[in-house]
């Protein structure tokens, strides 16, 4: 069942003098469970159309279709919350609420969502343990290191049950050791828990885990395939 | 449409705005310091400015008419001699019936001519008990020479500094004072200088004659009155309480309300004094104004400050679902605890400081030189700050409305914050 449908999405937008075609007639579908990596060099409008699936851009033409939901036709509050409650980030960096422990980083889209403290506790714990960072729960981001901060980003990501997860370069920052060690949680997660991840990436290691791998080259879909996966070392 | 809608709760959006206040720990202690030390000269400097007014107010009504005054109609736009209550007893037993929490003194106030061997100047004779009348408090720690008035004396007079000088007399000289009557005719009372008296306001020490009533009262006579019905000038109302003035200037009205009387509060008898003390207020408010002017840029410059180096994360949390509503929530919240703390700290610094004074006082006396005459009246050398309970609101309010208009920019302006573009920074 197709959890996400793209029809002709195009996004032009002006840098200056010059109006640039970020995308073009853009269609794609994606089902549920999906574990789907969006490929191609610099430019080539990855973090733009993530950005567009996400809501967190308008495209200039075509519709976003997640979820029996048309985002293009939702205003901002309502996209705000459809965010909150559908979908999942995880950033390149800077993921996390300096301020917020990690235990109140995952909480806190719990906390938007209006859930009870108390199962939201039980998530935000599960995850973190989940991702190996159960005796970390109370350290603020600037007492983790970049890798542990990404597996909070992946927790807080998770914990509030989204249909969709959008990672854009998540192991852009990572050494080695650390990008496998999240894509695995990653790739687990997505198994376990039947959710639907889509990140934009150039790291060779990522597209190893990719079950689907569609190419973007100057704003168009230049390949999709499926792809088989390699499991990384332990 | 989801149906479902992001939800804030309070306790979430203090401990987010409480943490982010504390994330540059220097700047919020300066600028915290900044504006408590600001709000604390602020409320010494009001705390002064209302201390030497209710200073100048209490000597004014004390040597002046009172917190309220029963004197003839007219008098107070043209005071006259032949004006006065001519059934003074009668008068007296309807206030004495009143039970009005204070005192109730006669007072005589005539117009006259001063005279020694060598010199004549015009004069305001007040005639008083010398006993029970508040004048005998302010004015006999100020006696430079002889004694003050014994109960009874009728021939007894007391003057200014400046005015023995211009009659060349000292105590135990005479003193001829000279009114004109109601016809055209004059009279005249011998005076004794009992006692002379330097109370470093020119206008009583070159103008004021201090008699008994009686004395006072034998000019009077003189105009037709009947001495056995006790006439006076006026009856003079010391309150208890100065906060009950309005009721009792009302009962007194309804219970005189067929008497060819006027009720007057001290406002209306010294209209210079209000004008002085409102125009002077006004300088406080310049003040004032000028701190306010210093937190609106102290809390402006550490919200807006921290507002724009949280660009990114404001597009973060715009990503995960925060409304626009709840961001403007976020930082108007810091702005109202920046404030908070910084009028908590503002009336540790500005209330002790004003306790402090309120209890020890400041010396002016050197600044003054010596005269502390204002607007017919003086000030205390000492001064003592004050505050009333509507100062301490009026304050408040004012530094709290301040803080938080000035946290409504950076507000905004974090609310307009897109997750793209700050995400792109």
């Amino acid at each position: 069942m197709a959890l996400l449908r793209l029809e002709g999405i195009g996004k032009r937008y002006r840098q200056g003098e010059v109006e640039v075609q970020a995308l073009q007639d853009v269609d794609l579908t994606v089902a549920e469970g999906e574990f789907a990596a969006l490929v191609g060099p610099s430019g080539s409008g990855k973090t733009t159309l993530l950005n567009i699936i996400g809501g967190l851009d308008a495209p200039s033409q075509g519709h976003v279709h997640l979820n029996n939901t048309e985002l293009t036709a939702l205003d901002e509050a309502a996209l705000s919350d459809f965010r909150l409650f559908q979908l999942g980030f995880i950033f390149q960096a800077y993921n996390l609420v300096p301020v917020l422990s990690a235990l109140e980083n995952v909480e806190l889209i719990m906390v938007l969502q209006g859930r009870p403290v108390a199962e939201r506790r039980e998530r935000a714990g599960y995850y973190l343990e989940l991702v190996g960072l159960k005796g970390m729960m109370h350290r603020r981001p600037a007492a983790l290191s970049g890798g542990q901060q990404q597996r909070v980003a992946v927790a807080r990501a998770l914990a509030a049950g989204p249909r969709l997860v959008l990672a854009d370069e998540p192991t852009a920052n990572l050494d080695s050791e650390n990008a496998a060690a999240l894509l695995d949680i990653m790739h687990r997660l997505s198994h376990e828990e039947k959710t639907t991840f889509i990140f934009s990436t150039h790291d060779p290691r990522v597209m190893d885990r990719a079950e689907r791998i569609i190419t973007l080259h100057d704003g168009s879909i230049a390949g999709d395939q499926r792809h088989q996966t390699h499991d990384l070392p332990a | 449409m989801t149906g479902q809608h992001s939800h804030m709760p309070a306790s979430m959006l203090v401990r987010l705005a409480w943490r982010n206040l504390w994330r540059h720990r220097r700047r919020t202690v300066i600028t915290l310091s900044s504006i408590a030390i600001g709000f604390g000269l602020a409320v010494v400097s009001i705390g002064i400015g209302d201390g030497s007014h209710n200073s100048m107010v209490r000597n004014a009504i004390r040597l002046g008419e009172g917190y309220l005054a029963v004197q003839p109609p007219g008098y107070q736009a043209a005071p006259a001699n032949h004006k006065f209550l001519a059934d003074g007893l009668s008068l007296r037993h309807k206030l004495v019936a009143l039970h009005i929490a204070g005192t109730i003194e006669p007072r005589i106030s005539l117009q006259v001519l001063a005279s020694s061997a060598t010199n004549s100047v015009g004069a305001g004779l007040e005639g008083m008990d010398p006993v029970s009348d508040p004048r005998v408090a302010m004015l006999k720690p100020k006696l430079v020479a002889g004694h003050w008035l014994t109960p009874g004396d009728h021939r007894g007079v007391l003057i200014g500094e400046g005015m023995a000088r211009r009659l060349k007399v000292r105590v135990g000289g005479k003193v001829v004072l000279m009114a004109g009557t109601r016809g055209g005719d004059s009279q005249a009372q011998l005076g004794r200088v009992r006692g002379i008296f330097d109370s470093h306001v020119d206008e009583l020490d070159d103008f004021l004659v201090l008699s008994d009533i009686d004395f006072a009262r034998s000019f009077l006579v003189g105009e037709g009155a009947d001495a056995a019905k006790q006439p006076v000038t006026r009856y003079s109302v010391f309150l208890d309480d100065p906060g009950s003035m309005g009721h009792w200037k009302g009962v007194i009205r309804n219970a005189l309300a067929g008497e060819p009387v006027a009720v007057l509060d001290w406002q209306e008898m010294m209209p210079q004094l209000v004008q002085f003390i409102v125009i002077d207020d006004a300088g406080n408010y310049v003040f004032l104004s000028l701190i306010m002017i210093m937190v609106v840029f102290g809390i402006l410059n550490t919200v807006l400050m921290s507002v724009l180096e949280r660009t990114r994360e404001f597009g973060l949390l715009r990503a995960l679902g925060l409304s626009r509503r709840h961001l403007l929530a976020l930082v108007l919240c810091e702005s109202l605890l920046l404030s908070l703390l910084a009028v908590v700290i503002g009336w540790i610094v500005g209330g002790g400081a004003h306790w402090w004074i309120a209890i020890h006082g400041i010396d002016f006396s050197a600044m003054m030189g010596g005269n502390t005459s204002i607007a017919g009246t003086f000030m205390d050398p000492v001064i003592y700050t004050e505050l009333s309970r509507a100062r301490v609101v009026e304050l408040t309010v004012a530094v709290f409305a301040v803080t938080l208009a000035s946290g409504i920019y950076p507000a905004l302006k974090a609310a307009r914050v897109t997750p793209v573009a700050a995400l792109r920074t």
